[in-house]
């Protein structure tokens, strides 16, 4: 690692300068619309301090989706990266047609969001869904189940959705790291250690743990702050059952026009995934912020 | 290897091609059969043939026959259908336009993370880092107000430009990653061969993460090619809608007639899956062999 004394202005500004054009500058403007009312229908912009806030945190849907998006992360998560590692170390392993499969894995990640939602709907439609097709051919249920419109299996629903559309960019990453690993080394782990499993613990696991930190805080960001497959699904219900944090923000905001309350909600949002990415890279050690 | 070991490997292959491939199968399915046929248990696509009416309309605007007889439901005939093909266009053109971008303007920035030491390091990474946490619906209208001040709503490079700096971050830190992976002997021979920082980043550093860059350039593909808010707000009327602003119109309609709404999903779907097999067989399969090696 070389030293420089000055920033280097010329080889960073390029990347930074747009990043804070898109963010510091809406984020001054959203604390300040979280002071204030502002609100549609309703002239000027009084100052209210912290009561956006208190009305927000005290309003009986906070707790709910609050719980929902933590439990949505928490499972969506580990879910989408452990599959994606798992089947990037499939995909390494030589097989006819593997190039066949390795390219329809890709597959939900070209899809925005408004179609994989679409897909998966028709998967768990009740009349002529594919998941109630296949569960009353083998005799599992004896009638159609609307999964969407029962809270616990609809969140279940949503969740396969959203693992869905996650798993491609951890299978990528985790093969482009799986490639960058020196072949020597795997040859002498093949020649000392017989058991893949240790193989795979001791030798593949370090060289690839920067990547799985990366996956992990990139799903845990994705899983509360994303919206629109399970919105298009459920719209939130049935119920509360499926609504997150992050939906609340575009309702309080654009259905409801309170702009104050909307930016509220993304304050809170945006401290609690600070919270879990320090407690994500806390827990998983790894060179990446390191100055080795 | 053992046949048992094979055919185990074929098992699991089918299972992932089903569980990735199947929603997909389905919607290709579902484009190719009448609503009726779709709804009604006792009569399957054999019987009737497949129809490719769905399709005819999306691209000729001649509306399928079932639908001009007496009592058929005309609102089940969306005008969102028709704007598929050019939406298309334009999102193929921003997402390829912030892949660019990203890579130019985000590479010299990983590499200067990866293998320097500097002033306010930790800071600037930092930054970079946690801004994408910003969830964007909270940025939604402060970014619009900007957009409108700079008259870019409703052109493609307003969008171009908020997809490239909401996923520019990804792309610095992924790409650091992998610069930090290159061997450091290879840029301390370049010191000694008297180049300078900017000549051992484009002649060692990025030919040597070739495939890693291509891999992250994509990822900034996708992400532009499915961000729905922005592009929802920046496109302002259809001439620069993206695909997946007018899917979501289409999915919004619940009166669409399936078969249209997934001849819709499935055009979108073909021409990106020609791009992103490409892409990943010319970039990463390709240069992975043998160019990377730690």
């Amino acid at each position: 690692m070389w030293t420089l004394k000055r920033f280097p202005f010329i080889w960073l500004l390029p990347a930074i300068l747009p990043v804070a054009l898109v963010t510091l500058y809406p984020v001054g403007h959203a604390l300040w619309t979280s002071l204030h009312r502002v609100m549609l229908l309703f002239p000027g912009e009084p100052f209210v301090g912290l009561d956006n806030f208190v009305r927000v945190v005290t309003s009986n849907y906070f707790i709910v989706a609050l719980e929902n998006s933590a439990t949505f992360t928490v499972v969506a998560a580990p879910i989408a990266v452990a599959l994606g590692v798992a089947l990037a170390l499939f995909l390494q392993r030589r097989f006819l047609g593997r190039g066949i499969v390795r390219s329809i894995v890709l597959l939900p990640w070209v899809l925005p969001g408004a179609i994989s939602a679409v897909l998966w709907t028709w998967v768990f439609h009740p009349s002529f869904g594919l998941l109630n097709g296949i569960l009353l051919e083998l005799g599992i249920l004896e009638r159609s189940v609307s999964f969407l419109a029962s809270p616990g299996l609809a969140f279940l629903s949503v969740l396969v959705a959203h693992v869905w559309t996650q798993v491609p960019f951890a299978v990528v990453l985790t093969m482009a790291a799986l490639a960058g690993i020196n072949t020597e080394t795997m040859e002498a782990a093949e020649l000392d250690c017989r058991s893949s499993w240790k193989r795979f613990r001791y030798v593949v696991l370090p060289e690839i743990k920067a990547m799985i930190v990366v996956l992990l805080i990139y799903n845990a960001l994705m899983a509360f702050t994303s919206y629109d497959v399970v919105y298009a699904m459920t719209g939130g219900g049935p119920g509360t059952a499926t609504t997150l944090l992050a939906f609340q923000i575009w309702r309080e905001g654009f259905s409801m026009y309170d702009f104050g309350a909307g930016a509220a909600v993304a304050f809170i949002v945006v401290l609690i995934s600070a919270l879990l990415i320090v407690a994500i890279t806390r827990a998983l050690p790894s060179d990446l912020f390191g100055e080795r | 290897m053992s046949g048992r070991r094979s055919a185990f490997n074929y098992v699991i292959a089918l299972l992932v091609l089903l569980f990735t491939g199947g929603p997909i199968f389905l919607a290709f399915y579902g484009s190719i059969v009448p609503d009726r046929v779709l709804l009604d248990p006792e009569v399957s696509v054999f019987d009737v043939g497949p129809n490719f009416e769905g399709y005819r309309y999306i691209f000729t605007g001649e509306l399928p026959a079932s639908y001009s007889e007496g009592r058929a439901n005309r609102r089940m005939i969306s005008d969102a259908a028709r704007q598929v093909p050019a939406s298309l266009w334009n999102s193929m053109r921003i997402a390829l336009a912030s892949m660019i971008l990203n890579l130019v303007l985000g590479a010299p920035a990983a590499f200067m993370f990866a293998r320097y030491a500097f002033p306010a390091k930790r800071l600037s990474f930092m930054f970079l880092i946690l801004s994408p946490l910003v969830p964007a619906v909270a940025l939604l209208v402060p970014i619009y107000m900007t957009m409108q001040a700079f008259g870019l709503v409703g052109s493609i490079w307003g969008i171009v430009l908020v997809h490239t700096a909401r996923s520019l971050p990804f792309t610095v830190l992924i790409l650091s990653v992998f610069f930090r992976r290159l061997p450091s002997e290879l840029f301390e021979a370049a010191t000694l061969d008297h180049c300078n920082n900017f000549q051992s980043f484009m002649r060692i550093a990025v030919p040597l993460a070739l495939p890693s860059i291509g891999a992250t350039g994509l990822f900034a593909f996708m992400l532009s090619y499915s961000e729905y808010m922005f592009s929802l707000v920046l496109s302002g009327e259809a001439r620069s809608r993206t695909v997946s602003v007018v899917m979501a119109a289409l999915a919004r309609n619940t009166d669409v007639s399936w078969s249209l709404l997934n001849a819709g999903i499935f055009i979108a779907i073909i021409p990106t899956l020609i791009i992103v097999v490409v892409i990943w067989r010319v970039v990463v399969e390709g240069l992975l062999r043998g160019a990377v090696k730690g």
